[in-house]
């Protein structure tokens, strides 16, 4: 058979169809094509298509594995640094870590979204984007360490209550239940309640592994991999899933329910924990024995999208059996095993006098057939000099494209219209500013996460030293005996992002970095989940456009301090076509990031107020911009003066906190975020049991200064530390001053001499205990 | 140098952690897995069995894992005396095969679904245990009794429960109930959050009669260094946590019947 042959039996002759029968032919195949898509394949590949072969492009150019709305806006972004050993490239951003006996430790960092499966079918589709995003680790070779999960719900309390809190509930559940028993740390996440989310909830995952720099494994072919064994490892493959990419790409439709639910994925953490137990075996033998292999994650497209990429980018071709792939159903056409999406496989490339270890280890030491019915490793093809992706089924050759083809995708001009809102500035009279705080205190975002976190094994491994709920970020100290610590912060406010899709991005970007700050460790490196409505529109792509340039504007501009490098955005995701049935986006959501690093974890410090006596420093002054504030959102409003960023003072204030700590002069510190100073200094009061009593002098009204969200910190200092303090803040010429002390047990805030709040920790707490367990009953 | 079996069952997730445990307490040993020669299980000094989901959780927590071959071997050197500590799942494995609390023999208790007011399932704390027991046990060697320390909790299934009535009774004559949740001075409260559980009697941990097995729902392993514990002195971060005494006391336990 030559070079691009197929059987005949196989093919679609699209090209003898009108423009009208190959579209019902498409939809009679759930094939989402657009026509021109669809009749540029004979010319790409000399002869009509077969229909796996149709189902192959289908998946490859849908928006969700092709980027082809979002690849050319997406260049902007800085994804290079010194310390940068691989960009948003692969699977997995990596980042050097650490270096110890000459060996250099490197963090891997993968962010994902699983919106749509979570809105369809939640406690699966949450347990299934944690596990592809361990997947997209562990295929770096790493050690998956820790996981962190952003989310953004409905309105609890709106008309849509019920399945909003059903939704929730199964996010945090199907997150617990499968991060869990795979037996990776929670280390964080945020979470919002905004109605813009009723029809479409996001869950993001982040995922961070750790690996030694000559032990980074590659999703592509090594060299002189021609005549490798490909064998796919893992879970039956089954018709789960079959679709899952191009149903990312679409918008939700309560008629296709039942369609839309098979296109979710069926989670075994099980499996996977003993998957990941064998593969590091695997990884072991193969460092050992210098053995250079490739390995990569099955996630959307399965296997086809598996080993075209690890062909193609290793300048290859493939030729692969399908009914060598074991399956766990009968009568499965091919397209449905080549790229449906059971969970829980991996595709490895390696030398054919490896394949027996290989194979043992997964299949006889690690049981993997008697752990569950069906898993197993198997061969299923070998790697080509031919630059041919050919598949074969039950003797005939069903699929045989030139394998670049295959994975290079399309590419489209989207319009992009910018569009001006209609938020004004509301006139609200001066209010009781006790009762403000209160109910700012128990609105969900902002009360305790307790109730989500203590679901989650915060513990396993052992790494943990500050764990979610207790600073701005989480900490691990991930090398037994060491002192290195990693950080982790995720953000992105929806109600700023909702008035100004710029500025909502570029604050989700410093917001992170602060939050990694806060705890004393230095930023290095950025991913970006950006969730944003459907790219047809042009004023849904107008917000992505924007939100792109709000995260490299803020990357570039929040200079790391010494090396004055932009932090770089090392991995990310784009997901579309988020909106709620009435067609209007979710609020523009750039989810971001922040990986920080600490040389020595015993500097870092948490959120609580630690005695009694300490100065009160208040870093950057209080602006009179409440546009999207959580005050303002109080009164449903949402303004139209968000806060603004000035990206060279945010450094000097970012790099003079990370100073100040690691110099061990802070007791406790804390971001100004949400609800602005006096939430913030509420969250140090509650959590460290102790009061604190605040003297200022406003030129802006009294309650716009203290629930301005304009960026900032609060820092508690030793009296006996003041000067040296003071000097941080002075050589970085920060906006600072002393706002007051920690007293005993009462929570007061003065205008000059005037009380204008005071209350018992009690009074602060109760409603920042409830908010979110109110909010998840 | 002593040498100590971590075994993993399909399922476990903790098993690293706690083998670096019981290195720091001066031991050594190596993880086991479920599906090698039960014999070489001879070879060791002593054995823990520590958290996940083993099998799945299929049926009940422990119920698989427990008819395991392997554990046959187990039960065989505990026998001899050797010391066997099951943690969280492995604490359900040790009641599932009848190795704790052995009085009459065969299963005679069951770790039931957590009683939380909060959150109901799966759950994860820091709570307060005290040593509640003047017996001597392989695991609270030169402890005093009413020792008052700090661990955490991660189970949706950790409350003690007796099938029989008559069993507590004879669990706390036997002087068998090892370890009970308590407040920060040490009191016993039965309600939440000192009581995390629901646990008859704030049971934590209970050992058979003769000392040697213990089956605890906390994680030593987990509070094995002092950084694990939320607000420590970072400073000595790298220092013993408030739960290795129980590592090292099997290490002492074990020195002695050489």
């Amino acid at each position: 058979m030559s070079k691009n042959e197929v059987s005949e039996s196989e093919i679609v002759h699209i090209s003898k169809m009108s423009d009208d029968e190959l579209a019902s032919f498409m939809k009679k195949n759930v094939i989402s094509l657009k026509i021109n898509e669809a009749r540029s394949l004979p010319k790409k590949l000399g002869r009509d298509p077969t229909l796996t072969e149709l189902h192959i492009f289908n998946i490859q150019w849908s928006e969700h594995s092709s980027y082809k709305s979002s690849k050319k806006i997406l260049k902007q972004l800085p994804t290079t640094g010194k310390k940068v050993i691989l960009g948003p490239k692969e699977d997995s951003g990596i980042v050097e870590f650490c270096t110890i006996d000459g060996e250099k430790y490197c963090i891997v960092v993968s962010h994902e979204s699983h919106n749509h499966p979570s809105q369809v079918v939640p406690f699966e589709g949450a347990a299934t984007g944690i596990g592809g995003d361990i997947r997209d680790v562990l295929c770096m070779g790493a050690h998956v360490i820790g996981v962190a999960d952003p989310l953004r719900f409905g309105n609890p309390d709106g008309k849509n209550r019920n399945v909003v809190r059903y939704v929730a509930n199964s996010v945090v559940e199907g997150i617990a239940g499968y991060g869990n028993p795979v037996g990776i740390p929670n280390l964080g996440g945020d979470v919002y309640f905004d109605e813009s989310f009723d029809d479409n909830c996001l869950v993001n995952v982040v995922c961070i592994g750790m690996v030694k720099e000559k032990d980074i494994l590659h999703s592509y072919a090594p060299e002189g991999a021609v005549g490798f064994d490909v064998i796919v490892v893992g879970k039956a493959t089954d018709n789960s899933g079959f679709g899952g990419a191009a149903f990312a790409s679409l918008i939700l439709d309560e008629g296709e329910e039942q369609t839309n639910k098979g296109a979710v994925q069926v989670p075994d953490p099980f499996l996977k924990n003993v998957v990941i137990r064998a593969t590091e075996k695997v990884f072991k033998e193969l460092r050992e024995k210098n053995i250079i292999a490739g390995f990569k994650d099955m996630g959307a497209g399965g296997i086809m999208c598996a080993t075209s990429e690890l062909g193609s980018s290793g300048g290859y071709g493939m030729d692969l059996d399908i009914d060598k792939i074991h399956v766990s159903m009968k009568n499965l056409p091919p397209y449905v095993i080549a790229s449906g999406e059971t969970q829980e496989r991996f595709t490895w490339i390696v030398p054919p006098d490896f394949t027996p270890r290989l194979i043992q280890i997964y299949n006889e030491e690690f049981d993997l057939p008697n752990v569950a019915k069906g898993a197993r490793a198997s061969v299923i093809g070998k790697v080509t000099k031919e630059k041919q992706y050919r598949l074969t089924f039950k003797g005939k050759v069903v699929c045989n494209a030139p394998i670049d083809e295959v994975t290079e995708g399309v590419s489209y001009e989207r319009e992009c219209r910018a569009y001006e809102n209609e938020f004004k500035e509301p006139a609200l009279p001066e209010p009781n500013c006790k009762e403000i705080l209160l109910k700012l205190l128990r609105q969900p975002h902002i009360a305790s996460k307790e109730r989500i976190f203590k679901h989650y094994d915060t513990e396993v491994q052992g790494n943990a030293v500050i764990r979610p709920g207790e600073a701005d970020s989480g900490l691990i100290a991930p090398i037994r005996g060491k002192s290195f610590g990693i950080a982790l912060a995720t953000d992105c406010n929806p109600f700023i992002s909702r008035v100004d899709p710029y500025w909502g991005a570029a604050h989700a970007v410093a917001e992170s970095m602060r939050n990694v700050a806060a705890i004393g460790a230095i930023p290095v490196a950025l991913t970006d989940c950006l969730n944003y409505g459907n790219p047809e529109k042009p004023e849904a792509f107008w917000e992505f456009v924007q939100g792109v340039k709000g995260v490299s504007d803020a990357a570039r501009g929040i200079k790391e301090f010494e090396t004055k490098e932009a932090v770089p955005v090392i991995s990310g995701n784009v997901s579309f076509y988020n909106e709620n049935k009435k067609g209007t986006s979710v609020s523009p959501s750039a989810i971001i990031c922040c990986v920080g690093m600490m040389k020595d974890y015993s500097k870092a410090v948490t959120t609580a107020f630690k005695k009694e006596g300490s100065l009160v420093y208040l870093i950057g002054s209080r602006k009179d911009e409440l546009g999207g504030s959580s005050y303002y959102r109080l009164f449903n409003e949402y303004g139209k003066d968000v806060p603004k960023l000035d990206f060279d003072k945010e450094a000097r204030h970012i790099y003079s906190v990370i100073d100040i700590i690691d110099k061990n002069l802070a007791l406790s510190c804390h971001d100004i975020s949400d609800g602005g100073l006096a939430v913030a200094l509420a969250e140090m009061a509650i959590l460290g049991r102790t009061g604190v009593i605040i003297k200022a002098d406003s030129k802006i009204r009294f309650d716009r200064f203290i629930f301005s969200e304009t960026p900032g910190f609060i820092i508690e200092v030793e009296e006996k530390n003041k000067d040296a303090v003071e000097k941080i803040l002075n050589e970085k010429r920060a906006d600072f001053s002393t706002i007051g002390r920690t007293i005993a047990d009462k929570f007061i805030i003065k205008n000059n001499d005037n009380d204008i709040i005071n209350a018992s920790i009690e009074e602060i707490e109760e409603p920042w205990r409830n908010g979110l367990v109110e909010a998840l009953r | 140098m002593i040498r100590i079996a971590v075994i993993l069952f399909p399922g476990i997730n903790c098993e690293d952690e706690t083998l670096d445990s019981v290195r720091s307490a001066g031991m050594d040993g190596r993880v086991v897995r479920w599906n090698e020669k039960p014999e070489l299980l001879k070879h060791f000094d002593g054995y823990v069995i520590p958290g996940g989901w083993s099998y799945e959780d299929r049926i009940r927590a422990g119920c698989i894992s427990a008819r395991d071959p392997i554990m046959i071997e187990i039960k065989k050197q505990a026998e001899k005396g050797k010391p066997v500590l099951g943690i969280c799942n492995g604490a359900q494995v040790l009641v599932e095969s009848g190795l704790v609390p052995d009085v009459k023999g065969g299963i005679e208790m069951a770790l039931a679904p957590n009683i939380n007011p909060f959150i109901s399932g799966y759950y994860v704390t820091w709570i307060y245990l005290k040593l509640s027991s003047l017996k001597k046990t392989a695991f609270t060697i030169g402890l005093d009794k009413d020792t008052v320390f700090r661990i955490p909790i991660a189970h949706g299934e950790g409350r003690f429960k007796t099938a029989d009535r008559g069993l507590l009774d004879e669990l706390k004559k036997n002087d068998q109930i090892i370890l009970r949740y308590c407040d920060e001075n040490g009191e016993i409260v039965y309600d939440f959050p000192v009581n995390p559980n629901g646990s008859m009697f704030n049971t934590a941990a209970v050992c058979n009669k003769n000392g040697n097995v213990m089956a605890m729902m906390p994680h030593p392993e987990r509070a094995n260094w002092l950084r694990q514990v939320p607000g420590s002195d970072l400073t000595k971060g790298e220092q013993k946590g408030p739960a290795r005494f129980i590592f090292e006391s099997m290490k002492k336990y074990i020195e002695g019947r050489k």
